[in-house]
This record gives structure tokens, C-alpha cells and sequence, in this order.
């Protein structure tokens, strides 16, 4: 497993048995997760294997949305649960204000809603700002 | 009758010819069509993506249990459901073809015409997100929404691939376990969701078409292991896209045979024997075409092809 996914798993307290069956690769600045069989297909050259897992930036590694979606499901830690009302405005590119408790830490979160990983935001107290990534805006 | 008008005269000619309750598949086509969804299993149990939809009274489609028709308030693709991707918008005669190729966990699979990848991530959840699945497609700016799909189902089993489906065919060839070939074609069988396919009718755009579609069966054909299993559907219903292709595989390699087509539940018709005179091999009787007066749905044709075992 690669530093940055290990990294990544221990600030969230995503159990590394997630990754059983998976292969990360890192190209450029960016880390991918696929299967093993999607990692190893090397007949043709696929323009995209399985999901971008994270961005590397000169001073911090950025997990995507879309894999925490799915890969951060059993996160424990750094975790912000939002109402629906609130989820909607993250969606749709904005911050708010909110008091995550003491042990969520500043930095990268995870927004979690009804259960389910809506994505990634930056926490710096008392601000949330998202990272989810430009969607057609949700109703609010 | 009063339906037939709204469609070219050549049209109604052509089809009233082998479509024997015509009027029902004209009114059927003018109907709008009802709005259906697709529980993503990657991201959501069936259970969990209904609480989510209950403001919208889904209705479960009898022929699967993932399918759901829903009200047609609102946009569902402004909802954060399916942001966080527990539902997929689908038209219910799309999920048919990979209903019937039935692709299991751990296999091998191509989807030769993917995008925007309503195929690809029915099948990647059926596959438990697990082997491997090329999803390919020629359209640089439809593969940019297949990427976006895909990351919205969750799948990591998916290697896209932007190639003619004709050269992938070649450079694959005996490699997959299942292969769907949702051809680009005419899109007669969406009139009742947009009138565009009505504006651009005409034969010679089915015949061309046919020609494109030729070679990518063939290819599909070509990247299927001995064993394997293809699926050719349309969403078309003119015979040159659909019975005539078939016929053309079946007449170019011994190898390939239909297989019956059957979904519990779900009524389709049998496909054509004949078309302006030439009579089409016995075996492309296993065919079927999906019409919209049966199930409330778009049209389909369905062919399903399986790759003989090679004798030792
Ligand atoms: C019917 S659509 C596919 C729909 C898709 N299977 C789905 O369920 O979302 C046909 C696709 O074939 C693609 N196509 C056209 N010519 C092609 C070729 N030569 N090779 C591969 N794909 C091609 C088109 O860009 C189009 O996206």
C-alpha cells in the first residue's frame, strides 16, 4: 500500500481491509485504486483505471470524493455528520459554520450525511469548507 | 389512429408491416415516458435508497428488484441521492441487456459502446465491484460523462478506454467472458423521450448505421473467449440495424450461436423471420424486440450470442 493511502486510512480510521483485492498506483500527482485485474489489463491502454483515490499538493495529499464515497465508509475518524439542509449547501460549493466536537481535528474531513460519505471538506474551526467537486446544483 | 399522424409516412409504413397492433405502439410512443431508477448496490442496499426516494412513491418494476418507477416531481439528478450515487436514472428497457448477459463477480467483460455508462455501472454493480470491466467509447465528449458516472457509482472495477470499437475488438480478441455491444443507432426506440431521433429519421441513416454496427458485433464476437457470452441490443427498430446484423455475424463465423432470450415478468416479442423478402437464418429467431406498449418503455432489440467452445 502506498504511504500517502496508508496516511490517508489512519487520519480517517479507515480499516485497511477496505483495500483487500485493490492495487493503488500513483501517476503524476495523483494516486489511483482499481481491482487487480483492472490494475493488470495491459492489452490496450485504458485512459482510466477505477477511481481516483488522491491528489498530491507541496504540502498536503487531498482524498477524493468520489472514493471516499465508497473506500470511507468505515471511517471512525475526523468524520462531520451534516443534516440534509446542510449536506445540500456543501453540494452546491458552499461553507458553514459548524462546531464538530473536540476530537475532529482541523484539516481534511470527511462529510458524512444520513450515514453515507457525501465527500470531502477542509475543517479549520469553526469553518467547513467543501471539496466536493463542481455537480449540477442540488435543490436546496 | 389519430397518433399515427405525428410520425413520417414511411414510418408508419414500414413498421405497421411487422408491428400487427400498431395504433397501441404509436400511442405508446406519443405517451411520455414514465420515470424509472436503478438502486446503485455499490453505494446503497435496496432498503436504504428507497427511504431516500419515498417522497417520489417508488414502485417496484415486477421483473427486478433493483428497479423502481418513480413520480415525476423534480429532477432526480438535483437530488443528493443521486449525487452521493445510490440511484442511477435508467429507462427500464435500458437494464434489460445486461439483465440477460448476466455478468457474474470476478469475470472478464467489455462493454465495447459505453458511454455515458448506464450499462457499465449496472454491470459493474452487478460484478460487486470485483474483476475487471473495460468500458470503451469512440465520443471523446460522451466519455468524459461515462468518467463522471463512473465515479458517481463507486466503480472500481472499470478501465475505460476511449477506441473505435473496431480496433479494440482486434487487440482483445479472446479475452473476455461476456461482451455487450449497445450499438450506436438511430434511437427510434427513445421517440417518446425526445423527438430527436424523429426529427433525423430515415432509412439511409439505418442503413448506415447497420454498416457501423456490423463491424462492431463482429468485433464484439472477436474479443469473447470460446464459451463467452454477447449481448447486441439497440434502441432501434428498424431490421438493417438489428435482425440483419445479427444474421451478418451468424453468417461469418461458424462459431457463434443465438441463445433464448427470457426476463421473468417482462414481455418482449419475437424478432422478425423475414424483411423485404430475404428470410433471416432460424437462429436469429432468439432474438428479441422490446416494443413500448408491452412494459411501458422505450423500444429494444436484444440479441444474445454465445461463442462455441472450441473442439480438441
Ligand atoms: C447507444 S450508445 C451507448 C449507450 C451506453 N451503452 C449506455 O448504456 O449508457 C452508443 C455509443 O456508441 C459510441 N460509438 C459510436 N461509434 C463507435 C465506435 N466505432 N466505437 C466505439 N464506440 C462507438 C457512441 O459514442 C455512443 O456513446
Amino acid at each position: 500500500m502506498l504511504s500517502q493511502v496508508r496516511d490517508i486510512c489512519h487520519r480517517f480510521g479507515i480499516s485497511e481491509s477496505v483495500f483487500k483485492g485493490l492495487v493503488d498506483i500513483q501517476l503524476q500527482d495523483t494516486v489511483f485504486v482499481a481491482t487487480e485485474d483492472v490494475m493488470s489489463f495491459d492489452l490496450v491502454r485504458p485512459m482510466r483505471r477505477g477511481l481516483r483515490f488522491c491528489r498530491m499538493f507541496p504540502r498536503s495529499v487531498k482524498p477524493t470524493t468520489f472514493a471516499m464515497q465508497v473506500l470511507g465508509r468505515s471511517a471512525t475518524r475526523n468524520c462531520i455528520d451534516v443534516d440534509n439542509q446542510t449536506a445540500r449547501q456543501l453540494v452546491n460549493g458552499s461553507q458553514v459554520e459548524i462546531d464538530a466536537g473536540p476530537d475532529v481535528e482541523n484539516g481534511f474531513v470527511l462529510i458524512r450525511c444520513q450515514g453515507f460519505v457525501l465527500g470531502t471538506g477542509l475543517y479549520k474551526r469553526p469553518l467547513l469548507k467543501s471539496q466536493i467537486p463542481k455537480y449540477r446544483p442540488v435543490e436546496e | 389512429m389519430a397518433t399515427r399522424k405525428r410520425f413520417p409516412a414511411e414510418f408508419v409504413e414500414r413498421y405497421s408491416r411487422f408491428i400487427p397492433d400498431f395504433d397501441d405502439f404509436t400511442q405508446a410512443m406519443a405517451a411520455p415516458l414514465p420515470r424509472t431508477v436503478r438502486v446503485n448496490t455499490l453505494k446503497a442496499t435496496r432498503e436504504k435508497a428507497l427511504d431516500w426516494l419515498s417522497d417520489l412513491e417508488p414502485e417496484p418494476l415486477p421483473w427486478w428488484e433493483l428497479a423502481f418507477k418513480v413520480s415525476d416531481e423534480g429532477s432526480i439528478g438535483k437530488r443528493l441521492e443521486h449525487f452521493l450515487g445510490l440511484v442511477y436514472v435508467q429507462d427500464a428497457a435500458s437494464m434489460v441487456p445486461a439483465l440477460v448477459l448476466g455478468p457474474k463477480p470476478g469475470e472478464r467483460v467489455l462493454d465495447l459502446a459505453a458511454a455515458p455508462g448506464s450499462k457499465t455501472t449496472q454491470m459493474a454493480a452487478m460484478m460487486d465491484n470485483s474483476g475487471l470491466l473495460v468500458a470503451n467509447d469512440f465520443s471523446r465528449t460522451r466519455v468524459r460523462g461515462l468518467v463522471g458516472n463512473v465515479d458517481r457509482a463507486g466503480c472500481l472495477n472499470v478501465a475505460i478506454c476511449r477506441m473505435d470499437g473496431i480496433r479494440l475488438g482486434r487487440a482483445v480478441e479472446g479475452t473476455f467472458d461476456r461482451v455487450l455491444v449497445d450499438a450506436p443507432c438511430t434511437c427510434e426506440g427513445t421517440i417518446r423521450r425526445s423527438g430527436e431521433a424523429l426529427g433525423r429519421w430515415s432509412v439511409a441513416a439505418s442503413e448506415r448505421f447497420g454498416r457501423l454496427q456490423k463491424g462492431l458485433i463482429v468485433a464484439g464476437f472477436r474479443a469473447l473467449k470460446p464459451g463467452g457470452r454477447m449481448v447486441y441490443s439497440t434502441c432501434t427498430i428498424a431490421p438493417e440495424e438489428n435482425e440483419e446484423v445479427v444474421a451478418y455475424l451468424l453468417a461469418r463465423y461458424s462459431d457463434a450461436e443465438t441463445c433464448e432470450i427470457e426476463l421473468e415478468g417482462f414481455s418482449m416479442r419475437q424478432a422478425l423471420a423475414e424483411w423485404k423478402g430475404v428470410w433471416f437464418p432460424e437462429a436469429v429467431a432468439s432474438c428479441r424486440r422490446i416494443l413500448p406498449q408491452d412494459n411501458d418503455t422505450e423500444a429494444f432489440f436484444l440479441a444474445c450470442i454465445s461463442k462455441k467452445e472450441q473442439a480438441c
